[in-house]
């Protein structure tokens, strides 16, 4: 039990501050448990916890994804100009958005396979890259996505939330990738790189189809955005790249890959979300919220960088 | 082992530590509860917030500035219960969540500066849904569900054209400094220029350059333009930014004054007051700031049951050789907007109160 705990202080103390964030927030707005404000809340994180999990990804095979925000935008734009308002033309429109992202990810992936270069230098070329695809497909704000959706997944379809549903079924879908062959060479190349080589894993293979994974949770963010604000803009991604790499790294991600949990991921990403939601309810001014905010970010490294260093000792 | 035990201590001090931070923003709103039920209580005065995209930048500052005067008054009168600004730092997402707080606390009134023109529509349609007075200003959304109050962007780049091309009498060389290609307010600024230029097939344009609305890359991006074309007899800008890079590249290059058209940032406007005995000539144009005011004045009317129309267009202002000393203020930094403050009676006409 001890053993446990020691193993995973970092997601205790994560989980601890959730569960005293849900307290506060519970004070202030007593609806925090009905149906409706789970929705509200759910569709309102979607986005950030999908951008999370495919950061997640990226940051698991050792590299870091700075065109996110831009490859996010793309899977927007793409989805809000196809999407028509039949139920199977709205299904081909993400699909087709979702090819286009993990095509963009597998890209990013090549690139830091074969051609070698750092996976920071690649995707902040790849940003300015998609973000001009982007611009192409959607020149300004616009597109459209169909009413009836934009109401269901913001208010509830039959008093379900949807957006809730759709995290954990990808959440369900990467513990399913998880647990594969893939999966686990995923984890082995972003540990050990040489290792992995060494005993027979196709280390490239491998990063190219974690960047294509990350490019379909990108991809699946994007839309789930484009559903929240019944909408494309071209340039609305661009605070999901850092947002996410924040979350990530609050999750007990390490930037040297190979190190961390989904679990803490999406611990992470409700943390932050409830944490701002619950800043714009107390009032303080916003750029005190922007202090705090950074102080609850450093505090959890700082744990996470403590509790690990514990483990190794 | 005595290392390890000091280290687990750390570790459970930063944890406590983090707990109260917390913990310490969860006693701040209890204070605010009970202040909250007050409002409520107290029959018409309004809750009122601002959420606005960035609230960094000079004119924001002041817009900002000009909102709180306004909302002072409207509190003395009893109009106004409390008001707050949330500012989104430039992340929509982060904009949408901070209007659906405000539903959540059942707000009165929101304003909206917007940092998307589609992106809020289904949120801010939600909280009219909800009984919510909202009002959009400056930076518009496409939803005609929502009141917006703001400025005619062609109208500014018709008048700046015209005004220009009745200096020039209607034949001479002109170079154009318009903002980034794809920017919505640019290319509407530049449509409205380019319907009257179109008149005067004297007027011509040498060179069309697309800059930031920044001074030093506008100086680099007029400098060029210039060399090539010495003998320009005009300059169309279409922002103040533009128009001082334009300005002081003649002047330290000891040139031709030339007409340039121009905004009220304060830094063009003081070389223009510098230079006009040595003939130098402009028109200028602005975004006021008291497009907040306007529009919480009819967000008050419109809360008081009173009719308001759901697009105001408020009209823009002109600055001119004439009336440039009632507008420049050489003790402000360039960076700076001045603006005369607009009249309640002009308020009321708009909002049609």
């Amino acid at each position: 039990m001890r053993d446990w705990a020691g193993r995973n202080l970092d997601l205790v103390g994560l989980g601890a501050l959730l569960a005293v964030v849900l307290v506060a927030y519970q004070r202030l707005d007593p609806t925090l448990l009905e149906p409706a404000t789970v929705t509200i809340l759910s569709a309102q994180f979607l986005p950030l916890i999908l951008a999370a999990v495919a950061q997640t990804i990226v940051m698991l095979t050792g590299g870091i994804d700075l065109s996110l925000g831009a490859v996010l935008a793309l899977g927007m734009a793409v989805f809000a100009v196809t999407a028509p308002d039949s139920t199977g033309g709205v299904l081909a429109a993400m699909a087709l958005a979702l090819v286009v992202t993990m095509l963009a990810g597998a890209a990013n992936g090549a690139l830091v396979a074969f051609a070698g270069l750092p996976p920071i230098i690649v995707t902040l070329a790849a940003s300015f890259l998609w973000g001009g695809v982007t611009l192409i497909v959607l020149p300004q704000p616009g597109g459209h996505v169909p009413a009836g959706l934009v109401r269901a997944y913001n208010q509830g379809w039959y008093g379900l939330a949807l957006p809730a549903v759709a995290v954990l079924l990808a959440l369900g879908l990467w513990k399913l990738v998880k647990t594969t062959r893939f999966g686990l060479a995923l984890y082995a190349v972003g540990g050990n790189e040489h290792g992995a080589f060494a005993s027979g894993i196709d280390t490239r293979r491998t990063k190219i189809l974690g960047y294509a994974l990350a490019g379909l949770f990108t991809g699946l963010a994007g839309i789930g955005l484009a559903i929240q604000t019944g909408s494309g803009d071209p340039t609305i991604g661009a605070p999901y790249t850092l947002n996410s790499i924040a979350v990530a790294v609050l999750g007990g991600i390490s930037f040297f890959g190979g190190v961390g949990r989904m679990r803490g991921t999406l611990l992470g990403a409700l943390l932050l979300g409830l944490l701002t939601n619950l800043l714009l309810f107390t009032g303080i001014s916003t750029f005190y919220q922007m202090i705090l905010q950074g102080v609850v970010l450093v505090v959890a490294v700082a744990i996470k960088t403590l509790a690990t260093r514990e483990r190794v000792a | 082992m005595r290392g390890k035990l000091s280290r687990r201590a750390l570790v459970a001090a930063a944890a406590l530590a983090a707990v109260l931070t917390t913990g310490a923003c969860n006693v701040d709103s209890g204070n605010d509860t009970p202040s909250g039920s007050t409002t409520s209580a107290a029959a018409k005065a309004l809750k009122v917030g601002w959420s606005t995209i960035y609230l960094a930048p000079s004119w924001m500052q002041q817009t900002l500035k000009m909102l709180e005067d306004d909302v002072a008054t409207l509190k003395s009168a009893g109009k106004v219960a409390s008001y707050e600004t949330f500012n989104a730092n430039g992340d929509t997402s982060q904009q949408i969540a901070q209007i659906r707080a405000m539903i959540q606390q059942k707000y009165d009134v929101i304003l909206v500066d917007a940092g998307s023109s589609t992106a809020l529509n289904p949120v801010l349609e939600q909280a009219v849904d909800a009984g919510i007075v909202v009002v959009n200003f400056d930076s518009l959304v496409t939803s005609e569900k929502v009141i917006r109050v703001g400025t005619d962007q062609v109208e500014w780049g018709r008048m700046m054209g015209q005004w220009l091309a009745d200096k020039l009498g209607g034949k001479g060389e002109i170079i154009a400094m318009n903002g980034p290609a794809g920017v919505s307010v640019s290319e509407d600024r530049w449509k409205g220029a380019e319907e009257v230029f179109k008149k005067y097939p004297d007027i011509k344009i040498v060179a069309n350059v697309h800059s930031e609305y920044n001074l030093a890359p506008a100086s680099q991006a007029f400098a060029s333009a210039y060399s090539a074309h010495p003998g320009i007899t005009g300059v169309f800008s279409q922002g103040g930014a533009l128009s001082a890079a334009a300005l002081s590249t003649l002047v330290k290059q000891n040139k031709k004054l030339v007409p340039i058209t121009g905004e009220n940032y304060n830094g063009f406007l003081k070389m223009w007051a510098d230079k006009k005995s040595a003939g130098f000539s402009s028109l200028a144009t602005a975004q006021p700031n008291y497009l907040s005011v306007i529009a919480l004045e009819a967000a008050v009317a419109k809360a008081g049951g009173k009719a308001v129309p759901t697009t105001i267009t408020v009209p823009l202002p002109e600055i001119t050789d004439e009336n440039l000393d009632q507008y420049v203020k050489t003790d402000q930094p360039d960076d700076s907007y001045p603006i005369q403050p607009i009249a309640q009676s002009e308020i009321d006409k708009l909002i049609g109160a």
